[in-house]
Parts: C-alpha cells; sequence; structure tokens
C-alpha cells in the first residue's frame, strides 16, 4: 500500500500538471480534493480515468468517486482493493 | 423552417412528435464503439446524398433547403451554430493516417455555414457562432440584431451538429451520460443522451409582418456564468440572467409566459441549476415547462434552433411537448414538467440553451404580434480603449520594434514568453490557445487604464483549441478508443479560451465565440458591434489562433512550410458617443464566391468614408494569393484611392487570426499619426489625421475601419 501511494503521488503531479506542488508534498490523509493543492471535479474525471487505464479500476459513480477521493489513501486503497492483481 | 433530427427529416417530423412524445433515443450506428462504451444517442436515420461532403454540411444543407422552400431569393446573410464542424470526417482520416490537407478542406466549425452559403448561392456575410451547447440560440439572437440594425432583410439562422467520437466520449469522459437515456428532471437522471441535428429558420424584419410569417422572434438574451469551464452556476445565476435579459429585451411580462422550452438536458447539475433559477424567476408555479432533451437528444449546437422550431409549432398547434423520459419528478427541483403532450394555447414561449463555459441564450419566440413600432436605436462606435497582440517577436511593444527594424514578426512565441503574464497554477489546465487569449485579454485590459473591468467577451478563432483537440484525439485513437482526457475535451470547445477570460475578469454579460477561418476576427467585430448594445461597459474583443505542427499544416492552406506562425490581437473597448479615443467599425462583410461585383459592391460601400482614410492594411490570405492581389488591383484602380498599401501577412506571418494583429499595429500607427518608414517602402506615411482601412480579401471581403 506505501508503494501505491508513492506511485500515486507521482502520477497524481504528473497527470495533473501541478506545477507548484512536489509528489512528496501530497500527504496521504489530506482532503484531496477542494483542498489546498488545488484539486477539482474536473480533475478527479481525469483520475478517474488514470485508475481505469493503469489499474483497470472503474469508478463511473459520483457516489463511489466521494469516498475514493477523499483523501490519497482513501484512493490507494480503492485501487488496492480492486485492482485484478494487486495484492494486499 | 426547416428540420433534421432524430424524430425525422422535416419540421413535420417534429410536429408529429410534439403530438406523441415518443422517444427518439437508440444505439449508435454512425461508427463503431467498443461493447464497454455503448450508450444510447439520438441518432438521425436518413439517407443522405453524399459521401464526400461531411455529415453535418448535409445535415444543414437539408434543413437549409426545407427553410428556403418557399424563398423566391437566396437570404441576405447567414449566421448558423455549430460546435464540431467536419469533426466526424476528420476523426476517420486522421485515425487512417491521411495526410493530404485536401481531404481536410471541410474540418473547421465555420466550413458548414460557408458551404451553405455556396449551395444556397448566399453573398452576404456569413457568421459562425461557436458557444458550445448554446451555439443554435445565440445564432438567432446574433441574427436578429443584424436584421434590427438593419444590416440585412432576409437571415438564415439555426445550428448544427452530426454526432462524432469526440463529443460522444467527451461527454462519456465527463460522467455526464445517462447509460438508460437522458430523462430530465427525474429524480433517477444520471445525464444527458447526445444527439445531432440541424434546425434553421428564415428571418424577416420590418414593421409590418410578412404575410406568410410562422411566429416572431420577440426577443433574446445572453449572458455567461463566468463560473465553471463545464459546470453551469450551481444557483443558476447565469441562466436566471439570460433569462431575464431576454424577457426585457421582448418588453414583455413574467405572466405573458405560457410555456419554457428548458435546455433540461438530463445531468444531474444542469436540471438543479435550471430549477433553481425557473423557482427564483417565476417562483415554485412557473408557467408549464418541459424539456425535449429526453426523446430527441442533445444536439449541441443545433439543440437551441431544434428547440426555437419546436417553439413556434407549440404556437401553431397549440400544443406542448411531454418531457419525455421522466416519470418520476425529482422534488429537489420543485417544480413538475409536462409530463405528457399537453393541449394548450400557447401565445410566448421561452427557450433556454446553455453550454460550456457558462454560455447562456433565451429566445422568446411568439404567435404573430400586431403592427410594432420599431424605436430607432442610436448606433454607437466601439472606441478602443487598450490593445495588445502576440506575434512570432512578442508583445505588441517588440512587434512594432522588430518592423521599425525592417523585419518581420513572423514565428512562434515560446510557451514560457506567451505566459509571462499568466499565474502557472491558474492556468495549468489550459494549452496554447487558451494562454494565449488569457494573456491578450489580461494585457489588453491592464492597457486601457479602465476602472471597471470588461463585462463581456467576443472571440474570433480560425481553428479553435487545436492542442486540446489533437491530444484528445490522439489518446483516444492510442487507446483503442477506450480512454480520453476530459480535461482536454473541455478545453477543445472554441468558447473555451473566451470562458477563461470571461472567468478572470467575472465577466457576465454575453460572451460569444465567432468562427470563420481568415475573417474570424472579423466576425467578432461584427458580433461585438451588434450584440454590445448601447451600454458603456468596457468589453474585450479579440481574435487569436495557435500554430499546431500536426493540424496546422492540415487544416489551414495558407499554412507555409518554414514559416510557421501563430498569435492574436486583443482590444479593450467601449461603445461611447464621447469623441475619445479610437474607433474600430465593421465596414463590410460579403462572400467572394459566385459573387463577380464584390469590389464594386465594397467600393460603394464606402463611397461617403474615402476620406477617412489615408492608409490601407491588406490581408491575403496564401492560399488566395492570387484571387486577393486581383482583388485588391481592381479595388485601387477602380476606387481611384491614392494611398500606400500595405500588404500585412507579410509581415505577421499566416495564420487565420493575422488581421487581429494588423488591427492592433493600425491603431498604434493611427494614435501616432503615420505608418513609419520601414512599412512603407521608405517613407514614413503621414495619416494627416485619418484612419487606416483593413481590408481582408481572398475567400471573402472584408473591410474594417480604423479611424482617430
Amino acid at each position: 500500500m506505501e508503494n501505491l501511494i508513492k506511485e500515486l503521488k507521482v502520477k497524481i503531479v504528473e497527470v495533473l500538471n501541478l506545477i507548484d506542488v512536489r509528489p512528496e508534498d501530497i500527504r496521504p490523509d489530506d482532503q484531496l480534493v477542494g483542498g489546498k493543492l488545488g484539486i477539482d471535479s474536473i480533475d478527479v474525471l481525469e483520475l478517474v480515468m488514470m485508475i481505469e487505464k493503469d489499474y483497470s479500476v472503474k469508478i463511473d459513480n459520483k457516489e463511489i468517486g466521494a469516498k475514493v477521493f477523499g483523501s490519497l489513501r482513501s484512493m490507494a486503497a480503492y485501487i488496492q482493493q480492486n485492482a485484478p492483481g494487486l495484492a494486499n | 423552417m426547416g428540420a433534421i433530427t432524430p424524430a425525422g427529416s422535416g419540421v413535420s417530423a417534429l410536429r408529429e412528435f410534439l403530438k406523441s412524445g415518443t422517444s427518439f433515443i437508440g444505439d449508435l450506428h454512425l461508427f463503431p464503439v467498443s461493447q464497454e462504451n455503448r450508450f444510447p444517442v439520438g441518432e438521425i436515420q436518413a439517407d443522405l446524398e453524399s459521401d464526400t461532403i461531411p455529415r453535418t454540411h448535409q445535415l444543414a444543407l437539408s434543413a437549409a433547403r426545407e427553410a428556403l422552400k418557399h424563398a423566391a431569393n437566396p437570404p441576405d446573410a447567414l449566421v448558423l451554430g455549430v460546435t464540431t464542424g467536419g469533426m466526424l470526417t476528420t476523426e476517420t482520416l486522421l485515425k487512417q493516417g491521411i495526410s493530404d490537407p485536401a481531404a481536410f478542406r471541410f474540418h473547421a466549425t465555420g466550413s458548414v455555414a460557408e458551404y451553405l452559403e455556396e449551395e444556397l448561392g448566399c453573398k452576404g456575410p456569413v457568421l459562425t457562432v461557436s458557444t458550445a451547447c448554446s451555439s443554435g440560440a445565440a445564432a438567432i439572437k446574433t441574427a436578429a440584431e443584424m436584421l434590427r440594425a438593419g444590416q440585412a432583410k432576409q437571415i438564415l439562422a439555426g445550428g448544427a451538429d452530426c454526432l462524432c467520437r469526440l463529443t460522444c466520449y467527451g461527454f462519456k469522459s465527463l460522467q455526464l451520460i445517462d447509460p438508460k437515456g437522458a430523462k430530465p428532471w427525474d429524480q433517477q437522471r444520471r445525464g444527458m443522451s447526445v444527439a445531432e441535428a440541424s434546425a434553421l429558420v428564415l428571418l424577416e424584419a420590418g414593421e409590418e409582418s410578412p404575410d406568410n410569417a410562422l411566429a416572431e422572434i420577440l426577443g433574446a438574451g445572453l449572458s455567461c456564468d463566468a463560473y465553471h469551464p463545464s459546470s453551469p452556476h450551481p444557483d443558476g445565476d447565469g441562466a436566471l440572467a439570460a433569462m431575464t435579459a431576454a424577457i426585457r429585451d421582448a418588453e414583455i411580462s413574467l405572466s405573458d409566459v405560457d410555456y419554457i422550452s428548458l435546455h433540461g438536458t438530463g445531468t444531474p447539475d444542469n436540471d438543479l441549476s435550471e430549477a433553481k433559477a425557473l423557482v427564483r424567476l417565476f417562483g415554485e408555479h412557473p408557467p408549464r415547462f418541459s424539456s425535449v432533451k429526453g426523446a430527441l437528444g442533445h444536439s449541441l449546437a443545433a439543440s437551441g434552433a431544434v428547440e426555437a422550431v419546436i417553439s413556434v409549432l407549440c404556437t401553431q398547434l397549440g400544443q406542448i411537448p411531454a418531457n419525455t423520459g421522466c416519470t418520476l419528478p425529482d422534488p429537489a427541483l420543485k417544480t413538475v414538467p409536462a409530463l405528457q403532450p399537453v393541449k394548450a394555447e400557447v401565445e410566448t414561449v421561452l427557450s433556454n440553451s446553455f453550454g460550456f463555459g457558462g454560455n447562456n441564450a433565451v429566445l422568446v419566440l411568439g404567435t404573430v404580434r400586431k403592427k410594432r413600432t420599431v424605436s430607432e436605436k442610436k448606433h454607437l462606435p466601439l472606441r478602443i480603449l487598450g490593445q495588445s497582440c502576440i506575434t512570432g517577436a512578442g508583445r505588441l511593444g517588440e512587434s512594432l520594434e522588430k518592423l521599425l527594424a525592417g523585419e518581420n514578426c513572423k514565428g512562434i512565441l515560446s510557451p514560457a514568453d506567451l505566459s509571462q503574464n499568466l499565474s502557472p497554477g491558474a492556468v495549468r489546465r489550459m494549452k496554447r490557445l487558451p494562454r494565449m487569449v488569457l494573456s491578450l485579454a489580461i494585457s489588453a485590459f491592464e492597457q486601457s487604464g479602465c476602472p471597471e473591468k470588461p463585462d463581456a467577451v467576443y472571440m474570433g478563432t480560425g481553428w479553435g483549441p487545436l492542442s486540446e483537440t489533437h491530444d484528445f484525439l490522439t489518446r483516444l485513437f492510442a487507446s483503442d478508443e477506450k480512454f480520453t482526457s476530459p480535461t482536454d475535451f473541455i478545453g477543445s470547445v472554441h468558447n473555451a479560451p473566451a470562458g477563461h477570460a470571461a472567468m478572470h475578469f467575472g465577466a457576465r454579460g454575453p460572451n460569444i465565440t465567432v468562427t470563420g477561418g481568415d475573417s474570424s476576427f472579423e466576425q467578432a467585430l461584427m458580433a461585438a458591434d451588434l450584440l454590445a448594445g448601447n451600454r458603456e461597459n468596457p468589453f474585450l474583443l479579440l481574435a487569436a489562433d495557435e500554430f499546431h505542427s500536426a493540424l496546422s499544416p492540415l487544416f489551414d492552406p495558407s499554412v507555409l512550410e518554414s514559416e510557421y506562425s501563430d498569435g492574436g490581437g486583443a482590444f479593450c473597448v467601449k461603445k461611447s458617443e464621447k469623441a475619445e479615443g479610437i474607433c474600430i467599425s465593421p465596414l463590410f462583410f460579403e462572400n467572394g464566391e459566385g459573387n463577380p461585383e464584390i469590389i464594386s459592391s465594397l467600393i460603394r460601400k464606402l463611397e461617403t468614408q474615402q476620406n477617412d482614410f489615408a492608409a490601407i492594411m491588406a490581408g491575403i490570405p496564401a492560399a488566395f494569393r492570387e484571387k486577393g492581389e486581383d482583388q485588391l488591383q481592381e479595388f485601387v484602380s477602380l476606387a481611384k484611392w491614392n494611398c500606400p498599401v500595405a500588404d500585412y501577412r507579410k509581415w505577421t506571418g499566416e495564420f487565420a487570426s493575422a488581421s487581429a494583429v494588423a488591427a492592433v499595429l493600425s491603431s498604434a500607427f493611427v494614435r501616432a499619426g503615420e505608418i513609419p518608414a520601414a512599412l512603407c517602402m521608405g517613407t514614413p506615411c503621414d495619416l494627416k489625421g485619418k484612419g487606416i482601412l483593413l481590408l481582408g480579401l481572398g475567400k471573402f471581403v472584408t473591410a474594417v475601419g480604423i479611424t482617430p
């Protein structure tokens, strides 16, 4: 899980083009959307696409999305639980 | 009126639909989709005539022919709302790796209207309004203002869009598609159904209505949310502003409205925002209302025009369409639409259209009224308060410096230089064109020294955001049509850059993007002149185009290898009676195709203004070099204008919005009172207190006056 979190930090910065954020600045338990990183609803959809592409995990409704994107940790946990081939 | 929709060909199909409320949402057959990407759409089941002309163009022509069935002559002008132009064909060509530019000749969003003009033999001005899903309604508003201003007697106006991968997969990536088909206003609604259509109306102005008039456009209102690139304002502020403006423009009262044709896409956010706006305007018991998008789908740029036609049918048939798809109205929306078709007398209809970029357009249509007196409105000139440009050399100062040194300002400014005045965090999602536009807008406003911020934006672009379009399609094709970028989709619409400018300034007035190749800036100027009213608030007028290494050489026939260039120009302007500052005015706009009298027509138009100008700046796009030079020659010899002519594309390079740069340079020269020697074969041209005439030549002939 920690490795996945580390990996996701890099991907978030890259996919969302967060120019003034370094991967290590993203803290796993901080609020991910609407927090100080400036991540908004369009970014969430971009992350949905990345998660489906890179981890084959679909997030296709808002209710699940709201839970998944609460924090980096919840996002990693959801991927871990649902990705084929990612053992706990 | 003419229409082709998922309900069938012709207005008669819509008439039947009004009575039945049948849904026409079904499977997509137009292009192959993978199992996981299957979702219902509103596809037109009709045999189209041609394999070589793109689908949107054919749909528009079908609607146009029907609308003009009884017309003796072609219309004087054409105003069409379009968002994707030849995109469906372009997608196929790009997938196949076709690299012959001739194959892409109908790509441009503006090419649909140009194709119609040629097919119909229309010689007058053509405007393509591209404000995403409000385009069709915004086009009708623009046409109505053109008629009110007396610039044309008859105008064909409406919208057209066909289904394509960009919009289908784009809305899918935003999770805005209901997998079971749209059910607007329903508690279980999950999104829209993307659709295709075209609808056109032939409009005529006059105190007396023509005998065969079907209805009247009583008024219309425009607004911008200036809130978010793709989501509507949560309280419906923009929708409310546009409805209020439309009612005021139509000079009716709220109680006159018999029916409201909703935008009603079926997305959770749209319907909530629109419902709030309805309740804020009418209270919890508004007039009868419904959305036809559960039955016909959302035909994007066409939808506003389709719904205008439906509004007219409502008045003719005394019939209100059902809000097909909705079985359990959402209590959170506090209002209940017409769930079944209803018989009712309808004299006045409010028709809502809202789009990406928070662009809102509302029409008021009604039965033909008794003779009305039209109050003459004074037409105030547009005065330049501030200006800016971007060229390969840099900004205005750097561009002038190069020109004074006898060099040109061709080329492509580096992304870093382009983004100088932009905050990196704020523009992280923007690619080349939106950055260029925002940067131009900020500079023009700063340069104006104006205390009030601009409250409206009028923008022209020949090709729109090419980087976003390219990246969206590349990613889609690379993943076997599975993955896209929602950010690129939102950014790919032509009006996205102007939407960013509106958000930056909080500009909640009209936000209009127009497109038409090399005449895009001239179209924006016309739109601004028509739609800005006579309020003395400052607003932005601009045009810009980006160079894209893969797409520009395919799309723009004037692009010259080894001289790739891009840029644009922006003005902060206001309408004012006070004689202060330089004026910019649209003087002439005609289609050069099949119009041998065009130069004589231009000369006649400028007859009384000959003494206003001391120099000509001529824009001759490379693809029309020979034709343009002949036109210029003809103009100079017939008009007997004895003044210097500058061929400005030789300095700016070739890109669709080069005329916006030329306009900014001209206004700098007019302010200085002379054109520098380096640009006039060694001798400075003393303007003697006169202005510069900006001529656009080639496919269209345009004239813009820049006068002290």
